[in-house]
């Protein structure tokens, strides 16, 4: 009997021990990792987050020692301010946010495009037979987020009418009230209309989107950090940008997987898988610009992009292009 | 009676210059960044220079919420009426109050949009929706608390019904019922207010906020919080002074004679 004690004893302090080994070694390996706190732009995950739930899931960043954890902001306009508060390191918000927050004298950095073209625009409902000829006195549905404020007037002035000669609706969805026709056109971006509404129909929306409806052709998501992380933290933000080119080029590449990984880290997101693969499969193209390369910024987007601000007076003077963004993080390609 | 009055004239602006104060103290000795959070001063002023686009989204807003308030009130006073006359009626409608109630109201306001469109409509329902049911509860406990031996007197000297309501019952939920008003003005604004997120056509005081929001102006997402807060106030403020004038036997020690009635009863005497 005392024998069995004893090796029963024995047996557990063995196992104890190795579990012991087993949690310090995996508390090293995390420890040695660093560890980069990512903000989303929208409270919830959706299909635009894919190439980064590739890097971490597919072991991108834990290759380049990163150890990336992602949040949700409490609303669409808050990621600037989770960075200037040091409640995330790396955000991802859009073009015209970041042009706000440098009105705001939020010390913000664009390190690097998410998308490389406008890809906005207006839908109508599926068979519709709206044209942008007969916008004068429809109801056009919007967020009300300040991107959609700069491109309007673009539109409008293409169709030679002004803001007076619509009615601009906002509301928190807008596909039921297209599909009711409580509204006569939505404004969204290819990869979340199309999927939306042929989610909910079966069929693809009437699009207008793109330089062809008047809007310039600049990108509208970003990377950005605040100006402090980016001095202190140079090689953390190259290693972070190296890992997500390789985890953006894997997801475009592998598609259903990338998507599949998303599905699996998010899984009560509420998108469907369908919708995720659709929406992926339109931002794949969205990526690159014309040259193939990935996440390169120019001068000439940012000077555009105050153009448009400056025309809808959501900024009163157009800070200089370098004052918004840098290339210095962006790996070769 | 002046020292009473001095007090509840200074008691509640002692209160917010505190609250102003300790707000500033906050955002100065925080450090807190404008584009985080401003000060009072800069609320206020965001708001005064702005107020000739604001004062038309404002007098919306207080459009939305007394048209609401006045819907949802009288909505409640019909229900708290009527399930206190009728048993049945009560029990079958309380479940369904209680429920109006759980319904997170921000899920009714797509279809709302979709059954009445973008203007004031689904506006007033939200607020009514939000001030009935203190209303009714309010009038329903009142009437359910009614002196038994008054009702008894009256049915003993054979009061009508109407005369049993109108002398002993309605006196009785004056005050209850002006207390589910109090709780209702106080929350109409906000039910005005997630009506005008829900869907706005054109311009609205949420959507101003929401855009002062995507453009990190705090001092303007900050001062239309307070102007908002204001018409909440206003409402409770306007709820009090009219549950003074209509109920003076409150602050009387001694009953109120009607004209010609004490010589009548000393002729008779």
């Amino acid at each position: 009997m005392k024998r069995r004690l004893l090796s029963v004893a024995i047996a557990g302090s063995i196992l104890c021990a190795g579990s012991l080994v087993a949690t310090a070694a995996q508390s090293a390996s995390a420890s040695s990792l660093t560890t980069v706190r990512f903000a989303y732009d929208f409270p919830g995950p959706d299909m635009e987050l894919v190439p980064v739930v590739a890097g971490i899931d597919q072991g991108f960043f834990k290759a380049a020692g990163l150890n990336v954890t992602v949040s949700f902001p409490p609303n669409t306009s808050s990621t600037s301010q989770m960075l200037a508060t040091g409640a995330a390191d790396v955000g991802f918000i859009t073009t015209s946010d970041m042009a706000m927050a440098v009105k705001a004298q939020v010390p913000l950095l664009s390190i690097a495009n998410y998308s490389m073209s406008n890809n906005w625009g207006l839908f109508a409902k599926p068979g519709s037979t709206l044209t942008l000829a007969s916008l004068k006195g429809k109801k056009v549905f919007s967020w009300g987020d300040t991107w959609t404020d700069a491109m309007l007037p673009f539109v409008l002035k293409k169709a030679g009418l002004t803001m007076k000669d619509i009615t601009v609706v906002t509301a928190s969805n807008d596909t039921p009230l297209l599909l009711n026709g409580k509204i006569d056109f939505t404004t969204s971006t290819s990869n979340y209309a199309i999927p939306g509404i042929a989610g909910a129909t079966g069929k693809d929306p009437v699009s207008f989107t793109g330089p062809s409806i008047g809007v310039p052709n600049i990108p509208i998501w970003v990377y950005a950090v605040t100006q402090s992380y980016a001095k202190a933290h140079p090689a953390t933000a190259k290693a972070f940008l190296s890992a997500l080119l390789a985890a953006t080029k894997w997801a475009a590449a592998n598609q259903s997987a990338a998507v599949a990984d998303f599905d699996k880290m998010y899984p009560k997101s509420g998108y469907s898988n369908a919708y995720n693969a659709l929406g992926w499969k339109l931002t794949v193209p969205l990526l690159t610009n014309s040259a193939g390369q990935y996440f390169t910024q120019t001068a000439s987007q940012w000077s555009l992009l105050d153009q448009g601000l400056l025309a809808t007076k959501q900024i009163t003077s157009a800070p200089a292009a370098s004052s918004y963004f840098t290339n210095q993080f962006v790996p070769a390609q | 009676m002046k020292r009473r009055l001095l007090l509840n004239i200074l008691g509640p602006i002692v209160s917010f210059a505190a609250l102003i104060g300790v707000w500033q103290l906050i955002i100065t000795w925080g450090h807190v960044a404008p584009y985080i959070a401003p000060g009072p001063i800069a609320a206020i002023k965001s708001v005064t220079s702005n107020w000739s686009t604001l004062w038309p989204l404002t007098s919306w807003t207080i459009k939305e919420t007394v048209d609401g308030f006045v819907a949802g009130a009288l909505l409640g006073i019909i229900f708290g009426v009527a399930m206190a006359s009728l048993r049945i009626v009560q029990r079958v409608l309380y479940p369904l109050l209680i429920l109006t109630q759980a319904v997170p109201i921000v899920a009714l306001a797509s279809p709302l949009v979709l059954l009445m469109g973008f203007n004031l409509g689904p506006k007033i329902v939200i607020v009514a929706w939000i001030v009935f049911f203190p209303v009714t509860v309010n009038i329903l406990d009142g009437l359910n608390h009614v002196d038994k031996d008054l009702l008894t007197l009256s049915q003993v000297l054979g009061a009508k019904r109407w005369r049993t309501f109108r002398l002993i019952k309605v006196p009785a939920i004056v005050t209850p019922l002006f207390s589910g008003l109090k709780i209702g003005a106080t929350y109409a604004v906000t039910g005005a207010i997630i009506g005008e997120m829900s869907a706005s056509a054109g311009q609205s005081l949420a959507l101003y906020q929401h855009n002062a929001i995507g453009q990190l102006d705090s001092a303007a997402v900050y001062g239309t919080t307070l102007l908002m807060t204001a018409i909440g106030i206003s409402c409770f403020v306007i709820i009090v002074i009219l549950e003074f004038l209509c109920t003076p036997w409150t602050r009387r020690s001694v009953a109120r004679q009607l004209p010609g009635r004490g010589k009548k009863e000393a002729s008779t005497n």
